[in-house]
């Protein structure tokens, strides 16, 4: 807007032409699957603008509209339970986790605690690992035959410890391993607080506890509330522990979803549980914003208070046990995993049978497809999305677009399982006939993973001073050009870091490859949840683990460059 | 190289008005400077000149072309900017050879275009023309950073970032060059180092330059001509010399080099002099206005001070009675701050060694030539 001469340019062009994607296939879907929900039928929007045919179809859809699905939620047993479990799930998730955090992140932040490093380190591994295999490690170590069960009964216990199929397992899954989500705001909700003011109120004559209950928590609490309403989001959205582990008799949000849209085509049922998701989903994304807003804890700003770290013995030891026991159990999921992959047979015992690499075998000669698949189709979001949020962030940070800034979080809010359903509702017919290709599924990644890609290269372009570009169009650039030449390659960093995160979070996506690849393409993710369901548990083993090490060397140089940045 | 002729030049920023009728007529080959405080216009006027503000009314030619519908890329208009803005990608020789490319790139088709896009983005990808080469030498060498010129920017001192810059706006012949606060980022010395630099190489090009700085001392030992501006209007024009002798307000009398600013009556005319009247001083001033309420702008430098009783015979006219404040020795000379009535009026005086200095409380005499005394 300052300037109408530059009003029509290449970079116009450009900006349309994102907006028209963002328009097709993030806000239409969405749109689309809110109409469905009163409609209970597919309709064809697109289709309504380019054939007359399908507008008056259309247009008698409408006419059928109703509130049939709404009084469902409360009418229908199955869905009004998929509520309240899945509500149920993640509120006791979400406290479980702020309780378990809070003594570490209070050792971390506050005192000299031993194995620190250890510690912080090993709260990486939960990041790395998609849920469904951390849910199908767990059934390793808790099933009938895992070794935990095991070491239980040989202890004189009876049964299982606890039955992984069940809410208690879906909850140990995801507590453990969601965990770090709220760990590291809560350290930096506990740095904010000064020792000094401890030791007032120990000067005053409090005790060490009435001082942590008064003094050092509440000042950490708005960090705590923002945590738990995080990880209540994440736990609320995600798919790939339950449709693992939820038993037939407990009816969560996403798995119904799943099964009205994959087992009965019920367009209407998968619609309003769609609408019920994304609303929750984002209320609770507002809810946690709010909180947040503000308040930044962890971030930069001006000095570092020096701060004097509590280093009573009996405390930071304590503190150190309990952190490492917690931190260990994901550790050992994934060692389980190993030992499966390894093993010939693993009955129920605390090692294997025997060792023998014939899984690795297995899946390098007759699933090295799936491989393939993930890496093309994590690629190709990798390029898309490349290009996209590169020129997003500019048109955002140059041009104040709050429009496009606001359009790339909205997939932050969207569950994946929702998104998926409203993709498949939307392309299921031409004008745009996409579903079950792999350019649909591509898509789909781009758009669910842009908002990382985004905020990674919005961050370099702010470090880009305006004055740079001017220099480049004061010496005869267009616009273009100068976004070419100049702000491009300046940006290559924030680029490099953002696409390896893509690359990464692709390859651990759940919910839209099961729902939404076709055979020929599916990707490493879908075919280890094939072979969990066939009970191919010990090719599932080894492709996870190959999953884990891409995912693990590509972290590893993407830490690597934006340490380099710093 | 042209002349820049801004009529009526208006901007206005979301209902803020930054600048009001801005009115410039810079000569081929001026040094022109836009003079002022944080906030009165004079970068925005120079962004306009560049392109990148649109005015809201008013219209800017360069030579004899209007440009206000030209985008910035095409004004030619060589700009350093204040941050210097060096491609911190590129090394010296590619930020210099930036606009060359540019150059090649627009008269080129598809088939040339590539090359060039690829030796921008990578200095490994591909050769630059000999022409570019000798021509980019030739200006490094000009501002004596030939020696530097596969050097990244930021492994250079600020003054040579100052000159890469400069190098890099003049290589491309412009019509004007526009230098936005250009000595703001040097330490005190290189400032009046690169002062000369820059005046050298503007007298040897003869290129008209308009550049924008809030330092009176910058501006009036450089320019031309300077316009002051404050609050987006432009409050004189003139050589330095005029500013200095014949401010048109107490603002810029203030501005341009300190000023004592007292108001005063004019009640009458004798001998040529006017006779103005304030609290505590009655004046005589060569200078005759129109008005009887007026501002009497006294220069510092132009008031002698003397203890009561000391005057000579022949200064004993402008006699005003004062008390010495603070009296600061500042090498050269000694400043005073002496009250007057209501006034505080700075007095410097030369410092004299083996001469007393007046102390703190001393009752002074003030006198001051009645051609000094200038009436606004």
């Amino acid at each position: 807007m300052k300037n109408r001469l530059r009003s029509f340019n290449g970079l116009t062009v450009v900006k349309i032409l994102i907006y028209a994607f963002f328009g097709i296939f993030l806000l239409l879907p969405l749109v689309s699957v809110f109409l469905v929900s009163f409609t209970s039928q597919p309709i064809n929007l697109l289709g309504s603008i380019t054939d007359p045919g399908i507008l008056s179809s259309t247009i008698e859809k409408f006419k059928a509209i109703s509130l049939a699905n709404y009084e469902k939620i409360f009418t229908n047993k199955t869905y009004f339970s998929a509520v309240t479990n899945s509500l149920q799930l993640a509120v006791l998730v979400a406290l479980i986790v702020i309780v378990m955090c809070i003594p570490i992140a209070y050792g971390i932040a506050r005192t000299t605690m031993p194995f620190k490093k250890t510690i912080a380190a090993l709260c990486t591994i939960p990041l790395i690992v998609p849920t469904f295999i951390s849910a199908y490690a767990i059934i390793i170590m808790f099933g009938r035959s895992g070794w935990v069960t095991y070491i239980y009964n040989a202890l004189g216990g009876e049964g299982m410890l606890l039955d992984p199929y069940s809410m208690a397992g879906i909850i140990l899954v995801q507590v453990f391993f969601f965990f770090p989500y709220a760990l590291w705001p809560m350290v930096a909700a506990f740095k904010v607080s000064d020792i000094s003011l401890e030791e007032a109120s120990l000067n005053l004559g409090a005790r060490n506890w009435f001082t942590f209950i008064f003094v050092t928590f509440p000042l950490a609490i708005p960090g705590v509330i923002s945590s738990a309403l995080l990880i209540f989001t994440v736990s609320f959205s995600d798919f790939g522990t339950p449709i693992i582990l939820a038993p037939k008799d407990l009816n969560l949000l996403v798995v119904e979803a799943y099964r009205e849209i994959a087992g009965f085509f019920n367009w209407g049922g998968a619609a309003i549980l769609t609408v019920i998701m994304v609303l929750v989903a984002a209320f609770f994304f507002w809810l946690q914003h709010l909180f947040t807003k503000g308040k930044n804890y962890g971030s930069v700003s001006g000095k570092p208070k020096q701060q004097k770290l509590n280093d009573a013995k009996g405390l930071t030891r304590t503190l150190s046990v309990y952190s490492l026991v917690i931190v260990i159990v994901p550790l050992l999921a994934m060692l389980s995993i190993l030992l499966q992959s390894l093993a010939t047979t693993w009955g129920k015992n605390p090692l294997p049978n025997g060792y023998t690499m014939k899984h690795y075998q297995t899946i390098f000669t007759s699933s090295i497809g799936n491989i393939q698949n993930s890496i093309v189709l994590a690629l190709g979001a990798l390029i898309l999305s490349v290009i996209i949020a590169t020129f997003v962030s500019y048109f955002v940070v140059r041009q104040n677009s709050s429009k496009l800034d606001f359009m790339t979080s909205v997939p932050l809010v969207v569950p994946g399982i929702a998104f998926g359903i409203a993709l498949i509702q939307t392309f299921n017919t031409a004008p745009l006939h996409l579903t079950g290709t792999a350019l649909l599924l591509i898509l789909a990644y781009t758009i669910r993973r842009l908002p990382y890609m985004v905020r990674s290269t919005m961050g370099t372009m702010r470090s880009i001073k305006q004055d740079i570009e001017e220099a480049a169009v004061n010496l005869g650039a267009t616009p273009l050009t100068a976004a070419i030449t100049i702000i491009g390659p300046l940006m290559l960093p924030g680029i490099a870091a953002g696409s390896i995160l893509v690359f990464i979070t692709v390859i651990k996506e759940t919910s839209i490859s099961i729902l939404l690849a076709p055979a020929e393409w599916a990707p490493m993710s879908l075919a280890i949840f094939q072979n969990i369901l066939r009970g191919e548990y010990y090719t599932a083993a080894a492709m996870s683990v190959v999953l884990v090490v891409i995912v693990l060397i590509l972290q590893a140089i993407a830490n690597r460059i934006s340490k380099n940045q710093l | 190289m042209g002349s820049v002729k801004i009529s009526q030049l208006t901007k206005e920023f979301s209902g803020v008005q930054a600048l009001n009728n801005v009115n410039l007529d810079i000569q081929e080959g001026e040094f022109f400077a836009l003079l002022g405080p944080s906030g009165c216009g004079k970068t925005t006027t120079m962004r306009c000149i560049a392109g990148f503000e649109q005015p809201t009314s008013g219209t800017i030619h360069i030579g004899e072309t209007k440009v206000n519908h030209i985008p910035p890329n095409r004004r030619n208009c060589g700009m350093v900017f204040q941050s210097y803005a060096l491609f911190p990608h590129m090394n010296v020789f590619e930020n210099v050879a930036y606009s060359l490319n540019i150059k090649q790139l627009n008269a080129g088709n598809l088939a040339t275009k590539l090359p060039i896009y690829l030796r921008l983005l990578n200095r490994k990808l591909g050769k630059y023309p000999k022409a570019i080469e000798q021509k980019v030498m030739e200006i490094l060498e000009y501002v004596e950073l030939d020696k530097h010129a596969t050097r990244l920017t930021s492994e250079l001192s600020g003054g040579q970032q100052q000159r890469v810059a400069l190098a890099r706006a003049l290589v491309m012949e412009p019509a004007v060059l526009l230098m936005d606060e250009p000595l703001s980022n040097l330490d005190q010395k290189l400032r009046h180092s690169m002062r000369n630099t820059i005046r050298r190489i503007q007298q040897d090009l003869g290129i008209t330059t308009i550049f924008v700085t809030h330092d009176q001392e910058e501006a009036m030992s450089m320019a031309d001509r300077v316009a002051v501006m404050d609050q987006g209007e432009v409050k004189q024009i003139g050589t330095p010399i005029e500013l200095y002798s014949r401010p048109s307000t107490p603002f810029i009398a203030n501005f341009v080099g300190t000023s004592n600013v007292l108001k005063g009556e004019v009640v009458g005319q004798e001998n040529g002099h006017s006779i103005v009247k304030g609290h505590g001083f009655l004046l005589k001033s060569m200078n005759h206005v129109e008005k009887n309420d007026v501002n009497v702008i006294i220069r510092p430098e132009n008031i002698k001070a003397f203890k009561p009783g000391t005057i000579s015979e022949d200064q004993l006219t402008n006699i005003i009675e004062g008390k010495v404040l603070v009296s600061t020795y500042l090498g050269s000379i000694v400043r005073y701050d002496i009250q007057v009535e209501e006034y505080q009026l700075v007095v410097d005086t030369t410092f004299v060694p083996g001469e007393a200095i007046l102390t703190e409380g001393e009752k002074v005499q003030l006198t001051i030539d009645p051609e000094r005394v200038l009436l606004i």
